[in-house]
Formats: structure tokens, sequence, C-alpha cells
């Protein structure tokens, strides 16, 4: 529950750690004046402290101020509104790739012989597809690409790209059919085939801690690859914040937006021991297995 | 007076709504970072803001004289070093305020305002003393200096005092992303587009009800757009992408004059550069018609050519530029091999070596204008190379080039750029010892005595007498080696009418832009 | 693939890619505008650019940015698996809450700002994937080490380790050959493995960003190409509509990737339980 202020606190370092600084880059002190007042305007003028704890006091009553240089005079509170519903819709239509992907593996409905497709599938790089998408985009919608049927498009398009593209979906098949395999040459897998019992009923809760891992990591990768991809594809969500607003120094976007991660991260870790914590109950309550005939 | 602009109002706005009523989209290099005009930094800034405001001062895009469609009358006063401004009566702001001197003078007094960290305004800030308003439409503007043609220098747009608390605008107000002006259009950014409605006024009656801009995304991916009628217009082609579009029936293309000419700056505080002998050599090494050839497209011997030749820090048409002084087109390796020898340079192993040392070039250049010169640094650091030269080739960032290089804290030997003037063809800051755009702090005292001459000249001549002798001595010195003059091309469909394309500023005669059908 | 075929499947693989990076150039060759886009049939063997240039120099050059670091980065996120496993069989409960804590900070951060952030803070002449790599795979390290934890918790952590030594078997055995050898060594392989990729994926993505907002090559030396210069050139062919005949660089920048991904599971393949 600290990490929606750890993890701002650390942003702030890196950040503050970029050459220059953004009153200075609106322009140079050499060339004109008043970068100063802006500096204080801004609260740079006392070091990364002052600046982090007053942001975080703004934070607590919403106030987030306009964009210093990313979109110059919107306000910040506007931008995350509108990126949220986003981005946690571009990550959960991938998550649904990537379980779906868990799951075949699992139950054994995805033939191993598929095993090359789907890992040549998951060579492809996330900038080729999404640059694919985006052309696609443009040329059928044209200059209305940015319209609500557009967008919605880019955001299908986006978690179609990021659920499979840079190892996603395959990572997600392999990495579980790897984990069940070895978990299968258990001694305890042959007793219970010999009992007539199904190897996955055995097995699952054994290492549904490793695969919720897995699938957390995942999640986490998806969240990192969904900068690149709205970048490319140019969705207005919480990566594109983060990525232009780390480059143009605006640090009001990037804290902003890097408190949301966190919090994504929160839950998602929550979700986790939560999930844990079912499987261990449900391993300790023994249930009995049904035999097979 | 008010009923004949009462008239003309109605008119406006009654044309306005006869009119085509179309909306016109197009594709800009990027999305205007701000719509504030002190806060323009890029060209796509410069285009917007010329749609939302109204320059005190313009040059005509066909004749070029001097015209303004704010101020009724002007006075030269105090011997030069003011003028009387009278503003017309009943323009209108966006938010339904008329213009009045008070906007006028708040302007400059924001401009003045040392907490207005504006790039633009520190320009203005050299030569502006003071606004005194003197009547609700007159107000005097004072210089620090005698102005020969005062009026080619008030080219700055005006800002309504309405909308601000203080003369310290800061740029991250809301008014960088809804701005407020007279222009024929109000605009509002968005994150990914910018909307422009029409706004007639007595001074503005534009025929289009609406424009859109959109950054554009991959070149190839724009043209089709264009050339499928899925936008009408692509502010700046890419030299690739100009052969599709030309041969395209639907689509002209249009020159557009950025004003600007191209160097490569040389570091003349790296010892093996401080001897003028060896940046001699250096001229003689780039070939620029091969430069211009594969980066921009141009055969040689091509008529009518958007790219031309410079021998000095004036483009061709302006009347400062020598023209007594040749170009350099062709390299001369031998002549070049010469110089370098005379400065003491010894080739071992086919590379140059000052005191027993290999001479490694650091050549830089700004990021952004591989859009418009593809691969024109590798081409520069390849004759260099073929030349005898080790060289370590960097793009800059446009906030490092803002920060470090026009600060002078770059560390480069050579830095490719592009100097745009807008429309006032000041050099001084580029090459005074003291100029806050002299990169590598080049300091010549022949140079600093004619730059003074143009300072303190009191009439054109004057002025375009010591700009002949800079361009001389520049030609020899050679802190740049002046490369080219470089108009870029926008594609508008056939359907766009009256599309005047005005030098630098891109829309100032949008009034008479319409779209057919 | 048995193990033996893995081994030489990742052995050769490695070995085109480091060769490729020592025969790459320090600079691009000249412009040929007769030679623009000319596919492999024409120009032997990969054809060429928009401006005439062989693809040979992108291939050779983007192997350069990307062999070392990324493989680097795999076997550093295969340490900190080993680590996370063998942390786990300690028994240590303050060890075990520290990791927890300092892993979920570190997988909360946003990478890609942490990434662009050490990229902008590289110093011009230092520019490398080296650190970026290393970052991406310090970033990374909290999912390997929590896989490789959960492995050695159901061994039985430090119990499995009590009995190994009630076994007679020294310390040092135990944790190399047992616990790492044995069981985790899957793990941690394939983790490293996917590292690998993902470093990969990354480098492409952040020169494509470099190029596309107008910035210095995060990556690389402005004077090398990366491949995603080549998927860049390539991927236009894909839409018809556009008629660009660069399908080739595409090709070829695909194939690579592929060389890159077979390195990957092969060590994966090799390193896989018996």
């Amino acid at each position: 529950m600290l990490l929606p202020m750890v993890v701002p606190a650390v942003i702030t370092g890196f950040i503050w750690s970029l050459p220059g600084d953004p009153a200075s880059l609106i322009c140079p002190p050499n060339i004109c004046g008043g970068t100063e007042a802006l500096a204080r305007r801004w609260n740079l003028d006392g070091g990364a402290v002052q600046f982090f704890l007053g942001w975080l006091i703004d934070a607590a009553k919403l106030e987030f101020g306009n964009s210093w240089r990313l979109h110059q005079g919107l306000p910040v509170l506007g931008l995350l509104t509108a990126a949220i519903p986003t981005t946690l819709t571009l990550i959960l239509l991938a998550t649904v790739v990537v379980v779906t992907g868990g799951v075949l593996a699992a139950k054994g409905t995805l033939p191993r012989q598929a095993d090359p497709a789907i890992r040549f599938i998951g060579l492809v790089p996330a900038l080729v597809l999404a640059l694919l998408g985006a052309a696609f985009i443009e040329l059928t919608y044209g200059f209305d690409s940015f319209s609500s049927s557009g967008q919605f498009a880019r955001l299908a398009v986006g978690a179609g790209v990021l659920g499979i593209a840079d190892g996603a979906f395959s990572g997600a098949v392999l990495g579980t059919r790897s984990t069940f395999d070895t978990e299968n040459q258990q001694r305890y897998v042959g007793v219970a085939i010999l009992r007539g019992e199904l190897p996955i009923e055995n097995t699952l809760p054994n290492v549904a801690p490793a695969l919720i891992g897995q699938m957390r990591a995942r999640i986490v990768h998806l969240l990192s690859g969904s900068v690149i991809v709205e970048v490319i594809l140019r969705i207005d969500g919480l990566g594109s914040l983060l990525w232009g607003g780390t480059l143009r120094q605006d640090f009001g976007v990037v804290l902003a937006a890097a408190t949301l991660f966190a919090v994504v991260s929160s839950v998602l870790l929550v979700a986790q021991a939560v999930l844990e914590t079912l499987v261990a109950l449900h391993v300790r309550r023994s249930p009995r297995i049904q035999v097979r005939p | 007076m008010a009923f004949k602009n009462a008239i003309r109002a109605l008119t406006g706005l009654t044309l306005a709504t006869l009119g085509t009523g179309a909306t016109l989209a197009y594709f800009e290099e990027s999305i205007p970072m701000s719509l504030n005009p002190l806060y323009a930094k890029t060209m796509a800034d410069y285009r917007a803001t010329e749609l939302v405001f109204d320059r005190l001062w313009f040059h005509d895009a066909i004749t070029n004289e001097l015209r303004s469609r704010v101020v009724q009358k002007y006075q030269v006063a105090e011997a030069g070093r003011a003028v009387e401004v009278t503003l017309k009566t009943g323009v209108r702001w966006h938010n339904g305020q008329t213009l009045t001197s008070k906007d006028l003078c708040f302007t400059i007094k924001a401009m003045l305002d040392s907490r207005t960290p504006s790039p633009v305004a520190a320009h203005y800030r050299e030569f502006i003393a003071a606004c005194d308003a003197r009547g609700p439409q007159t107000a005097l503007i004072r210089f620090k200096r005698v102005l020969p043609n005062p009026r080619e220098r008030l080219s700055f747009p005006i800002l309504p005092a309405s909308e601000f608390s203080s003369t310290a605008i800061s740029p991250d107000l809301q008014f960088s992303a809804r701005p407020i002006g007279t222009g024929p259009f109000n605009g509002k950014r968005g994150l990914r587009m910018v909307t422009f409605d029409a706004f007639a006024n007595v001074h503005h009656q534009p025929k289009l009800v609406q424009m859109q801009l959109q950054e554009g995304g991959d070149p190839l991916v724009q043209t089709k757009t264009l050339i499928n009628n899925n936008v009408q217009g692509i502010v700046v082609v890419p030299p690739p992408q100009r052969p599709d579009l030309s041969a395209s029936d639907d689509v002209s293309m249009k020159s557009y004059d950025l004003r600007s000419w191209w160097y490569v700056s040389v570091n003349t505080n790296n010892p093996a550069l401080s001897d003028v002998k060896v940046r001699q050599a250096l001229n003689y090494v780039l070939n620029r018609t091969e430069l211009r050839q594969y980066s921009i497209g141009v055969k040689p011997g091509e008529k009518n050519s958007p790219c031309e030749f410079i021998s000095g820090p004036f483009v061709r048409s302006s009347p400062y530029y020598n023209a007594s002084v040749p170009v350099q087109a062709a390299a001369n390796l031998s002549k070049a091999e010469a110089l370098l020898k005379s400065a003491g340079l010894e080739k071992l192993g086919g590379r140059w070596h000052a005191n027993g040392e290999p001479i490694t070039l650091r050549v830089g250049m700004l990021a952004n204008l591989d859009h418009e010169a593809p691969d024109l640094l590798s081409q520069v650091a390849n004759q260099l190379g073929a030349a005898g030269f080790d060289r370590l080739t960097s793009k800059i960032s446009a906030d490092e080039w803002d920060n470090s290089v026009m600060a002078g804290k770059a560390d480069f030997d050579l830095v490719i750029g592009k100097w745009s003037f807008g429309l006032v063809e000041e050099v001084n800051e580029l090459f005074s010892s003291s100029g806050r755009q002299n990169m590598f702090r080049y300091a010549n005292a022949g140079v600093d005595a004619v730059l003074k001459e143009y300072d303190d000249a009191v009439t054109d001549t004057e002025q375009r007498d010591a700009y002949h002798k800079l361009h001389k001595i520049l030609s020899t010195e050679l802190p740049y080696l002046f490369l080219w003059k470089l108009d870029t091309k926008s594609a508008w469909r056939t359907e766009v009418r009256g599309n005047i394309v005005a030098p630098y500023y891109y829309f100032t005669e949008i009034d008479s832009w319409s779209v057919d059908g | 693939m048995n193990r033996s075929w893995a081994l030489i499947w990742a052995g050769i693989s490695i070995g085109l890619l480091m060769l490729a990076a020592a025969i790459a150039p320090e600079h691009l060759g000249t412009i040929e505008p007769d030679r623009v886009l000319k596919s492999p049939f024409e120009v032997m063997p990969f054809g060429t650019d928009t401006r005439g240039r062989s693809l040979v120099d992108y291939a050779t050059q983007g192997a350069r940015v990307l062999a070392l670091p990324a493989l680097s980065a795999g076997v550093l996120v295969a340490l900190f698996g080993v680590l996370g496993g063998l942390l786990r069989c300690s028994g240590s409960e303050r060890v075990n809450a520290w990791i927890q804590w300092v892993t979920e900070i570190v997988g909360a951060l946003p990478r890609m700002v942490v990434i662009l952030v050490v990229a902008l803070l590289l110093p011009r002449e230092h520019r490398s994937l080296f650190p970026l790599a290393w970052t991406w795979a310090l970033l990374a390290a909290p999912g390997a080490m929590d896989e490789a934890a959960a492995v050695a918790q159901r061994l039985g952590g430090s119990r499995f380790v009590e009995a190994l030594r009630a076994h007679g078997y020294s310390a040092s055995r135990i944790f190399l050959v047992h616990v790492v050898g044995y069981n985790l060594r899957p793990v941690v392989v394939r983790q490293g493995a996917e590292t690998m990729m993902h470093v990969a994926f990354l480098e492409i993505a952040l020169s494509y960003l470099a190029l596309a907002e107008n910035q210095p090559s995060f990556t690389h030396a402005d004077s090398l190409k990366s491949w995603a210069d080549l998927l860049k050139l390539g991927y236009p062919s894909l839409i018809p509509s556009l008629d660009y005949n660069s399908g080739h660089a595409l090709v070829l920048g695909l194939l690579l990737l592929g060389l890159v991904a077979m390195s990957a599971i092969a060590i994966g393949r090799a390193a896989r339980a018996r």
C-alpha cells in the first residue's frame, strides 16, 4: 500500500537526475530571463525532496496543475482521467489473449506440433505489428482516425499487438507448458495416474503459485509494452503520457502517471496474494479427486 | 466609422455562412507544443499561431510590402526612436471584447517583463524599450535605439490583456491550449488534433468554416491518405515523397519559403580548427553538389531548384547577399590538401594528424533536420572520412540544441544546422563575439566592427553595405561553412483554391483559402 | 530437439551473431542512387535500402548493437534467479521479507520510464545498449527471483537442504548441484533466454521511438544502424496499397530476430530438466 508513495518518490529521483531542468528547457537562462520565476512557480528551486513533497501534498487534493510541456496548458487531471480507462482497457484485452494462451496450454488443447508456429508468432516484434496496425488504421480512417471509431480500432489493434507480439502469447503458452512438464515428472503424478486421476487435477494446485507469479510478470511486461504500443499507435493512455512526459521533462505528468502505474501494480500484487492464499487453502482442504474410469 | 465597421462585420459573418462552409484538414510536421505565440518554438507553432493571432505588421505574401490588418495609421516619432500606432476600431477578440491600445501595450509589457521566460520575447527585448497608451486606440512604442524601418521589426502577435492577471506570462497557462486572438480562427488544442473555428471579424472574412490539424505519421501513409482524399494537405512533404505527389493529378505542390539557410558551424576553439586554413580546407572538402543531390534529390543542373547554394549568411534574394562572393559547389581535394599541409597538419596512413595526434571530428546535426535532408549527416561524415579525417557522428535533440549547443556548451567540432531568420535577416547574434546565438563563441574583431556598423546604421543602404562586408569577411574566415537555402514543398489537393502560401508563417493569407465541392 | 542438438544450435546462432558483430563496419557505405531497393537476387546477399546501400551493413551493425548486451542481460537475470532460489532455500524469513519488499517496489516501477531516463543520462560517447540491457535485467529480475523462489519452495526450501545434508552432502554440492543444477536450472535459464529476447525487442522499439521522436539514438551511436531500421524500411511492403518494394528488408529483419530467438530457445532446451 506504500507503493503509490514510494514509486513516485523513486521516479522523482530518476527524473531529477536528467540533464537540464524543465524551466530552462522552456528558455535557456542565457537567452531570456524569467527562468528563475518559472522554477519557483513549478517548485523546482528547492531540490528534489521539496518538489516531491509539494507534489504529494497537491496530489492528495487532486491538484496536479497543468501540463508544462507535453500538452502545454491542458490540466493534468483531465489527461489522466482520459488515459486511465484507455490503458486499462488495452491491458485487459491483451491479458485475455495471454491468459487464453496459458489456459489452452494447461489443458493441452494446443498441440505441441503447433509450437513452432506459436514461436514464430512470438518472434514478430511489437514494433512491426504496431506500425502495420497504425498504417492500416490511418489508411482506412484517414483524417478520422482519431474519431471514436478510429480510437476503438486503435485500442483493438493495440491489444492484439500487445497480447501476441514480443513473445507474450507464445511465452504464456510455452511457459505454462514448461511448468507443467517439469511438474509432471514428479513421482506423485505417476501415482495419481495409476489411481486413475487426471494429472492436471494434482499438479495444478502445486504449480499455481508459479503460474500466478508468471502471469503477474507477464502482465507487468504488458504494462511496459503498452508504452511502446501506445506511442506507435498514438493511443492516449498512461504509457503515452509517461513516455512523452519523461522525454519532455514534464514532471507533473510523469509523476501522476507513474503513481497510477504503481497503483495498478499494487492491485496486481494484492490479486496475486489473494490467489495464492486461495490456492493454499484449497491444498489444505485436500478435496477428494474424482477417479475417472 | 462604427456603422461602417458594423456593416463589415455583418458582411463578413454573412460571407462566412454562405461561403463554402468547408472544413480543411491537413497534416503538420508535429502537433504545436503551444498556441501561445510567446512560446512558439517550432515552425508548426508559428504556423498555428498565425491562424489565431494578428501580427502588428506582416509582409504581404505576393507583393512583399509591409501591411497591417489591425493598424489604422502609424507615425514615426522621436527622431526614429519611437512609433505611434493607431489601431483600427471594431476589431474583436475571440472572447468578444474589442482590441484596444491597452492590449498592444500589455503585449509589449509582457514581453519586456523579466518574469516571462519567452524566447520570442527575448528578441524584442533587444530593441523595444516601452509602450505607452495615448488613447483608447493609440499607443506609442519606444525603442532603445534608432531603427531605420521600425515596422519591419514589429511583427509580433498581439495578446489580449483581459485573459491574463499579470504581465508575467507562464507557458503552462490554459491560454497555451485555448488561446484568444483576433485572427481569422479560434484555436483549441487537443491531444492529437488542433481545431480552428472560423471567427469573422471586421478585418477577417475567412471562407473556411473550420480547419483541423493533425500530426502526420509515417510519410508513406500521409502521402497515400492525401492521394485518397482523406486529408486535404500536407504542409511539409519530405523529399522522398515528392515525386509520387507531383505525379498525382489531384494534388498540386506548392513551394514554401522557410526563410532559412543551412550551414556547418565550425568550433574555432578546437586547436586544429582555430586555424583559418583548416576551415578553408574543410570548405573545399565538402562536395555540396553531391550533398544536395543525395540528400534533397536535386540533380546537378536542375532548373528552378528549391535548394540554392549560398556563400554567406544570407539568401540570394536578400539585399544583404554579396553576389561577388562565389559559391563553392564542388569539392577540391587537392586545394584542401595543400591548405591542410600549409596549416602544419600531416597525413599519416591516410589520416590527418595534428602534433602527432590523429584528428577526430565530432560532427553533430539537429535530429529533426533528417526529415528535410535525409542522410545529410552520414554524407558529410563520409566526405570528411574520404578526405582523411576520422569522425564521430551524433544527432542532437531539440532540447539539447537549445540548452547546450546554442548556449555555447556543445562539445562538437562541427554542427550541421539550419538558421531560420523569419522575416528579419539580422545575423548579429550569430557572429558577434557577445552574440547570444554564437554557438562556439567565435570572436573576430573585424566582424565585430562590421556588426557595429550595422547596428549604428540609420539607413537601409548603410545596413546593406555593412552586411555585404560581413558576407565577404565570413566567406574567408569561415566560422560557418555555408551550404544552401532550402525551400520546402507542401502538397494540397486541387480542390483547395486560393491557397497562397506565405513565406515562413504560411497561413498569412488564409482568408483567401477555400475548398471546392 | 535433444540436448546435444540444442547446444549445437545455440552455439551456431550465438556464434553467427558474434561474427556479424565483429565484422560490422564503423560507418555506412556511400549512397548509390542506381541501386535503390534492389532485391537480394539483384544485389547479393541481402539487397539494398532506399539509398542503394547494402543491407549487410544494417545486419552486421544491428548485431553489433544487440548481441553482447542481450546475452549479458540474460546471464544477469539467470544469476538473479539463482540468487532468489538460493535465498528461499536459506529459510530466513527476514531475508525473504526484504527481498519481497524490494521486488514489489522494482516490479511497480514503470520500466520504460526508468529505461528512458537511463538512456537520456548516458553521455553521448558512451551511448550503447549495455546499460539499458542491464537496467532491463534488473527490472526483470524480481520476476525471475519470484519464480525460482517458488520452485525452491516446492522443493521444500530449507527442509530440502537439511534432508540432503543428512545424506552427507556438502553445502556447495547441495546448493550448486541439487538446488541450482537439478532444479533451478530449467527455470532460470528459460528466464535468462526470455530476457535475451526481450532485450532484442526493447532495442528495436527504442531505436524506432528515437527516430519517431527526433531524438538521437538511445541504444547506439548514430553512425550505426539497428535492426529496427530494417523493420521500419520493410513493413510498408505488407500494405499493398502503398506499393513499396522493401519486403526483402522485412524478411531480413525477421530472420535476424529469428536467429536471436533460435539461440534463446536452444539455450532453454539445452538446460531443461532430464
